[in-house]
Formats: structure tokens, sequence, C-alpha cells
């Protein structure tokens, strides 16, 4: 695979040729934060983003997805995939796509994600700016970033372009490239290694020592529930995390009550009714009753139960929860440094 | 990330596929007992202990476990509870009616290693429904197994299920029947008092594998009793209810500390889940 520089006057061009033949979605600005949309024109490109909303996970898996849909006749296929480029995503990001990727293809293969996920190119982009409760720089540092197929570092006067696939390498054809100079690797790789430098969060240890850790605190319930005491259930630090992937199944009946969908629905194990089962004549079974059996589950996840299938941890520190938590306390270095601290 | 694999070519693990209902019968106030035949006319291959997702379009899916034996092909059985809106429709269904299924899933009971040993399955309430799959699959090749006991409670005698079932096992010389009610009634002559009362009523060893399946509750009871025996925790198998919701090991909904009842389970050894918190 070749690594290419294109100039920075170059980008608009190529990024305008790529958009006459393909759909790309890429970090644009919504008001003061950025969110993955799909571009309209080159100029809404926004490679100084810090974090998105929510994780590009939704291009794969949105948030209702039509699993099937149905009519007296029966049940019919839903799965229309697009061809189409993700372009500008943060190596957090693509570690997180990582997961869910082994995730949903493991045991029984999810067609519904893969199918997205195939039709999928991925262009992974440096980190410019970093987000207020990022720490991407020290948790699972033992696992890689690879499900992208071509990264694009900015340096001095253009674009350091790494084509990790023949997809990636097929994008070139879209833009004024040349070959990179050694001095611009160079430079596009100290680029990358900067950002690392810069994240406000710290986890004080390796993954190993966290999970040992921090599953040996399962029974600690004078922890979990004081962890947890100013949840609201909300949810919101499942919702925006990359690498959470519940859902809920639902069917809906269209407007002539003969034909609908089964659609599924993103869900959070934070809600209260996630774990709850119905026994019959009104009675319940709910195997995660408090705040904080569900905080300790979620934690458990991103620092534990995953991380044989995943060789790391359910976590990449991009800091969405910690951002997106009301009472904030959903943030993972402060529960992990606080437990490992015990 | 696999791009051999094309999409168009592989199954979409949420397409169900259609059975049609041969018999319906309702058997407590809020059971309904199915028989059901895929609508190819193809069995239904799976293994006792093992569940399906249970559909109608509209309303959704509930998983169930099979209540009758693989051993039995022309059709397979099927026991819903009203509680919720899906069961609920399901339950107006009758005979003739289309069901939607997707199975079989997840984990059953390991038969090899219930081969050649004495066999004791407690059940409570509706876990007899699980349970009758390998009740009636250990009746359907006696040989192969050596003693079998089986301990059915309920809370009250209306509840009981499989009236036809019971009423032949109580007088069978191939199973050691035993069954109690928490609370009986006037036309009650049998026992009354929780499952663990009829523990004493039979000399079990250590070396039987026991089969438990019940309310919640249920586990710990039992547990202690078998514990008393000495039968090891390995050798002590229990079926887990959950919300599993996808069936396939990826909603979530079902899981108990890092294990998918879905697909890990829903029959696991009680070795296996007894220091999982969130299992009892």
């Amino acid at each position: 695979m070749t690594t290419s520089f294109i100039r920075s006057d170059d980008l608009t061009a190529f990024l305008a040729a790529m958009l006459e033949a393909t759909p790309v979605y890429g970090p644009v600005a919504k008001r003061s934060r950025f969110v993955f949309d799909r571009l309209e024109s080159p100029e809404e490109l926004r490679l100084d983003y810090d974090v998105t909303i929510l994780p590009p996970r939704k291009l794969f898996f949105s948030p209702a997805q039509d699993l099937l849909r149905f009519d007296e006749a029966g049940p019919a296929a839903a799965l229309e995939p697009v061809e189409k480029v993700l372009f500008g995503v943060h190596f957090y990001d693509v570690k997180a796509i990582d997961q869910t990727d082994v995730l949903f293809a493991e045991r029984n293969y999810d067609v519904n994600y893969m199918a997205h996920r195939q039709t999928t190119t991925i262009v992974a982009a440096n980190i410019q700016n970093v987000s207020g409760r990022a720490f991407f720089a020290s948790v699972g540092t033992e696992v890689r970033p690879k499900g992208h197929d071509a990264f694009l570092t900015a340096v001095d006067g253009g674009y350091v372009l790494e084509a990790r696939t023949e997809r990636g390498e097929a994008l070139l054809g879209y833009g004024a490239f040349r070959p990179a100079t050694e001095a611009e690797i160079d430079e596009a790789a100290r680029v990358n290694a900067a950002a690392l430098e810069r994240c406000p969060e710290k986890l004080e240890h390796g993954t190993a020592e966290i999970a040992a850790k921090v599953r040996a605190a399962f029974s600690d319930d004078d922890l979990w529930s004081d962890l947890a005491k100013d949840c609201f259930s909300c949810g919101s630090c499942n919702t925006v995390c990359p690498t959470c992937y519940c859902f809920d199944v639902e069917d809906t009946w269209n407007v002539d009550q003969a034909s609908g969908q089964r659609t599924r629905f993103w869900d959070a194990c934070l809600t209260e009714d996630f774990a709850k089962v119905s026994l019959g004549e009104g009675a319940t079974e709910n195997f995660r009753e408090t705040p904080g059996a569900r905080f300790r589950h979620r934690i458990m996840r991103k620092a534990v139960y995953l991380n044989p299938k995943l060789g790391g941890p359910a976590c990449v520190g991009c800091g969405r929860c910690s951002a997106a938590c009301t009472a904030d306390i959903a943030d993972p270095v402060r529960v992990i440094n606080r437990i490992m601290a015990s | 990330m696999n791009h051999q694999c094309h999409w168009t070519e592989v199954e979409n693990i949420f397409m169900p596929r259609e059975a049609t209902i041969v018999r319906a019968e309702q058997a407590t106030p809020t059971e309904k007992h199915f028989t059901l035949a895929m609508k190819d006319g193809r069995a239904m291959e799976f293994q006792p202990g093992q569940i399906v997702e249970l559909g109608l379009f509209g309303y959704g899916e509930i998983p169930i476990g099979f209540a009758s034996s693989p051993t039995r092909t022309e059709s397979f059985d099927l026991v819903v509870r009203s509680v919720g809106r899906v069961s609920k429709a399901i339950n107006r269904l009758t005979g003739g009616d289309s069901v939607w299924v997707r199975g079989p899933l997840g984990h059953g009971f390991d038969l090899a290693g219930l081969r050649g040993q004495d066999v004791l399955i407690v059940a409570g309430g509706i876990g007899l429904c699980p349970t009758r799959s390998l009740i009636q699959y250990i009746l359907d090749r006696r040989d192969e197994f050596g003693r079998f006991i089986l301990f059915y409670g309920t809370r009250e005698p209306c509840l009981q299920l499989f009236r036809d079932d019971l009423a032949c096992w109580r007088g069978a010389d191939d199973v050691e029947y035993f069954e109690t009610v928490d609370v009986g009634d006037d036309t009650w002559t049998g026992n009354v008092g929780v499952i663990t009362t009829l523990f004493p009523k039979v000399e079990l060893t250590p070396e039987t594998r026991a089969v438990v399946c019940g309310p919640p509750i249920f586990y710990r009871f039992v547990v202690r009793e078998l514990d008393l025996i000495g039968v090891p925790r390995e050798n002590v198998f229990v079926d887990l209810e959950r919300r599993m919701k996808c069936g396939v090991g990826k909603c979530g909904h079902c899981q108990i500390n890092d294990k998918y009842v879905c697909v890990d389970g829903p029959v696991f050894s009680f070795a296996e889940v007894q220091d999982l918190e969130e299992a009892f």
C-alpha cells in the first residue's frame, strides 16, 4: 500500500470528486458541536473537530434499524446497504468500530450490521483538537485501530494519506496525490504522536491490572451504590458510547394495519427496565434492580467482561460518556482510578 | 474486516420461519399449550433445553423453551403464559393459525453427560415446560438412562400443567414421580408444602445428575438439598429465564455478568453460574 501527499489547496477538489461519485459522511458542525453527517459540499467537512456528539456507529447500526418488513404474505428483507465513504474518523472511533465488527460477527453473524459495515470505506483522520474529557492515550494502548481503509494526517502545507487497503488505495484516483516524501511521512507520525500528549484525562494503570482489580470489586456494594448515588438511570452514557450496542426490538404497524416492520432501537443497560422480566400476574423480577448494580454492569462491560474477546477493554477513551452525564458521574477515568487507588 | 463474505449470501438471523398451530389448549387460566408444525413440513431439530423465539408480526417475539422432546418429530410443543403484549396476542390464536419461529437457539441439556446416569428433575410451576422436553426424551429412550426421579411443585392444584402427563406419570413404573402444592384445596389429597418437602420421600445418591427449573427463588433452596445429598454442583443443571430479546447473543438484555443466557445458556451447570451475583 502507498503513502501519498495532497496539497491543502487540492483537498477541496479531491473531496468534490469523491462526493460526485459516492455518498460521503464526515464530521460537520452542529451549532457549537460536531456530528457525523452526509456531506453536501466539501466545505462542510470539519477535520478540526474534537469529538462528535454520537459515534459513527449510527451509520452501520442506526438508532432505529429495520430488521424485516411484514405484510399479510409474511416477512421480507429490509436490508438495503449503500456503498459510501466515512471520512475523518478519529482513531479511537476506529477502534470502537473494530470492536462492534467483532461482536456483531461472532457466534451469530449479524448481517444487518455487517452489510452496512462492508459497504463503507473508512478514512481515519488525525486528531487536530482534543475534547475536554478525552483519555484515548491511556486506555487499551495494546490495541491498535484496524478497520480503516486509509489514514489522513494534516501536515505542513497539506495532508499525508496512508492507504491501508485496496479500497483506500482506490480513493487516490479522486485527487491530485503524489507519493509522500520521507520527511512528510515522519511529520505525520510526529503529528499523531503529539495528539496523544494532549489528553486532559489519564488512566494510571494498564488494562490487565485494571480488569483484575475492577472484577475483584464486584461485590463491594457500598462502592457501587456510592458511585451511582446521583445516577438518573437515563442511559445517556450508553447512548453516546461508541462501543455500546445493546438494543430492543419492537414491531410497529403501518397505517394500513396490515403491514409493518420489526425494528431494533438502541437500548441502554443503565435504564431501570433493561433486565426486568415479567413473571405473570403482575409479578416482575429485575435482575439489576438498583442504580448501583446497573452502573457496575456498565463498568464491568467496559473494563472486564469483553476483554478476552477484544484483546483490550471495551472503552476507547473518547470521553463522550463523561461529557454526556448530567450528574457527571459516568467518567470511566474517575471511576477506575478511584477503584485502583482503593 | 472480512470482505470475503458478501451480505447478500448471508442469512438474516432475525428472519423467522412460519409454523402452523396444530392444536391449542388452554392449560391453566394464564397458560396456553400449543402444538406446532413447521409450514414447510420439515421437523424442528433441537435439543431439550433449547429455546425458540416465538413471534407474531405486529406484536413481537418472546423466548420460549421447547416443551416436547425432539424424539417426537411430527410436531413440537410450546407453552405460553399470558404476561405481556406479545404473549397475550399469541394466546388469542387457535388451531390452524400461523405463528413465526426463530430457532432452535442456545444451549440445551448435556444429553451425553446424562446418559447412563440416575437423573433427578426438579420443576417448579411453569418450569415444567422446558423440562418436559427432557422428561419425554428420557421416557422415549428409557434404557439409555439409570433411575429417573421427577419432582413437580406448584402453588395450587389448579396451576398444574400437562394434566394428562401427570396422570400417566403418577402410575408409571419408568419414572419415580412426586408432586406437591404450596397450598391445597378440597380436591387435593397429595403432599402439601414447598418443593423441598419432597426430598425426604426418596433415596438419592451423590452420583445423581440433577436438573432444576423454577422461579428465581427456587434454586437456592433446591441446591441446598442437593448439597446435603452430596451432589457436586457441576452435576446440577439449571435452566434460567431472562428477557432474551434477540436470542442470538447481541441485544444484551439477558446478560448475567459476562454470560449471555440466550447463547451460553439457558442451561448452565450450577457450578458455572453460582458465583455470578446476577444469576439468582
